[in-house]
């Protein structure tokens, strides 16, 4: 990660926290698909980072310890757990399946 | 109010997030003062995440850039969520939108006062920070140790983080489409497109959802609809 990346990331996220703040409510109250669109994209592209890094490596799809791993975690996820223990499961199975 | 136990509880997950953000940053080769820099000046876990799941994927950086704001389109809607209810200055209202993270914005939004609001918000804000420099710290110092931090899974803990942090919105049935629509379509790109640009095009999920899911979700300005286990970062 170069400088220039992390100067970038930084604007682009105290922008969309700035605009959220000062300009987002009256504009999306107006608008209310633009707000729904806005509200599902979230889901939508972590969805889409969480598969890249866990079924994939590189250019291929792949199933391995990671999947077990997520798997567990996406029960603990759905069961309310604490984000700690939803880590800490995760990091144990996906190393106990890699070790078999 | 939030309780003793809340605040421990969400002081406890943003310690696991810094650890293992710093930890990520230093596997992909990146120094201790970036990894420092970019926690203080990026201020969130999840666009350095995917930043480096693209830059993993062999993509280019501009797509991991453009991946990185796309993920945090979801600071916006806290953002604006607060901005609703955050009376201030505009220096102060500043501020708080720069702190806005999943659960001190959720659970500043639970409280009926509007003085409480501010309370709580920057409590909430004070426990989560106190965690994540903490475990930012830890992480580059056990990130400097580890040889092979795949060998204790933590390459799972990424994603399994991201997985919590959508877990409010995958409660919801537009939610939950929006992100098993972007799921798949980032999985059946990824064998046949340019490394992140799967990540990118899943954003389209969230098109698919607004069609497909019609009319049976909340009001599409509560997306964090008050859940403290929220602990998206």
């Amino acid at each position: 990660m170069s400088w220039a990346v992390i100067i970038a990331l930084s604007i682009g996220v105290a922008a969309q926290r700035l605009i959220g703040m000062f300009l987002a409510g009256p504009l999306l109250a107006r608008r209310p698909a633009l707000a729904r669109l806005a509200d599902l994209l979230p889901a939508a592209v972590v969805a889409g980072v969480i598969v890249q890094l866990t079924v994939a490596d590189a250019g291929r799809l792949v199933v391995d310890a990671r999947a077990a791993g997520l798997a567990v975690a996406g029960v603990l996820v759905w069961r309310r757990a604490p984000l700690a223990v939803v880590v800490i499961a995760a990091a144990v199975v996906t190393a106990t399946v890699r070790a078999l | 109010m939030p309780s003793r136990t809340d605040y421990a509880t969400l002081a406890f997950a943003y310690f696991a997030v810094g650890v293992t953000v710093s930890v990520a940053m230093l596997d992909a080769g990146a120094s201790i003062p970036k990894t420092l820099t970019a926690a203080f000046v990026v201020y969130s876990a999840t666009p350095q995440l995917a930043f480096l799941a693209v830059q993993a994927a062999g993509g280019s950086v501009v797509i991991g850039v453009l991946s990185g704001w796309l993920v945090a389109s979801r600071f916006g809607i806290l953002a604006s969520s607060l901005g609703a209810r955050y009376e201030a200055s505009d220096t102060e209202r500043a501020a708080a939108a720069i702190n806005s993270f999943d659960p001190n914005v959720a659970l500043a939004m639970q409280q009926e006062k509007t003085s409480d609001v501010r309370r709580v918000f920057w409590l909430v804000t004070a426990s989560l920070m106190a965690g994540w420099w903490i475990g930012t710290v830890v992480g580059i110092m056990l990130g400097n140790i580890l040889d092979n931090s795949d060998a204790l899974g933590l390459d799972a803990v990424f994603p399994a983080i991201l997985l919590a942090i959508i877990g409010s919105s995958l409660r919801r049935r537009d939610g939950l489409t929006a992100a098993v629509a972007g799921a798949a379509i980032c999985a059946v790109l990824i064998p046949f497109s340019p490394g992140g640009v799967p990540i990118l095009a899943s954003a389209l999920g969230a098109v698919l959802a607004l069609f497909v899911a019609t009319s049976d979700s909340p009001t599409p300005d509560s997306p964090t609809s008050g859940e403290p286990e929220g602990a998206g970062s």
